[in-house]
């Protein structure tokens, strides 16, 4: 009796950690956010599968934000004729704020605006800023938070291996 | 001190825990554009409060308490 209580209470164990397994991998593909152009009109990110996408939230506050910007800029230009698809995402609560940061820096990688912060929460944002490198199918590869410059590195390495498979 | 009296206080403290936990919030990292808003700095010139503390530190010989780790000799 005791013994068949036991192997029970391990069944029940074992479907809790099965369960809580598949949830941790089903994480890791990116969650289809809904964010805003520059007028307003909606953008869909699995509009995107497909691409390599590196989406970037930040935001005109964010003293590293104002270093990651160009320099992520850098590596759109660098590979967008590769395949790369930037989207840098805005999460000032004002426009404004935004709006003069962007006239400051000159850019060509796509910037989408998402005030309310509902993108950040489905991603499970941790700091800004962060940045998430999304493959072809829509799965979440590699995840940077925070901004320092010896990163460009491993964003050109991880980029680069992402272009390369199919 | 009574049954009653304790099931009593028992709750007041329930009602006080809940009126506690209710002026908690988790702020989160993309919600910190006001926190981080220069009005919101205790010391205005970072560079002014560099100055001071390096000199503090060599009058004092000794140094650290700001986060940052160094020796006491002055040198920073």
């Amino acid at each position: 009796m005791r013994n068949s209580r036991l192997s029970a209470i391990l069944v029940a164990l074992a479907v809790v950690a099965a369960a809580q397994c598949l949830a941790a991998a089903g994480r890791t593909s990116a969650p289809d956010v809904v964010l805003q152009g520059p007028a307003g009109t909606p953008v869909r990110l699995s509009d995107y599968k497909g691409k390599v996408l590196l989406v970037d939230f930040w935001a005109s506050w964010c003293v590293p934000c104002k270093t990651s910007f160009p320099a992520l800029d850098a590596i759109y230009r660098e590979y967008q004729p590769k395949g790369l698809e930037v989207l840098a995402v805005n999460l000032d609560e004002q426009r404004r704020n935004a709006d003069a940061f962007l006239a400051q820096h000159s850019h060509r990688m796509t910037v989408l605006f998402d005030p309310k912060g509902v993108a950040p929460e489905a991603f499970g944002v941790k700091g800004m800023p962060t940045s998430f490198l999304i493959d072809k199918g829509g799965t979440i590869r590699f995840t940077h938070t925070g901004y320092t410059g010896n990163v460009d590195v491993s964003y050109r390495r991880e980029i680069a291996q992402l272009l390369g498979e199919q | 001190m009574t049954l009653a009296n304790t099931r009593r206080l028992a709750f007041v403290l329930a009602v006080a825990a809940a009126f506690a936990a209710g002026g908690c919030a988790a702020v989160q990292p993309w919600q910190r554009g006001r926190l981080a808003d220069r009005c919101m700095i205790f010391d205005a010139d970072s560079g002014q409060v560099g100055y001071m503390t390096h000199w503090q530190e060599a009058r004092e010989g000794s140094s650290g308490g700001y986060g940052v780790q160094s020796g006491g000799c002055g040198c920073k």
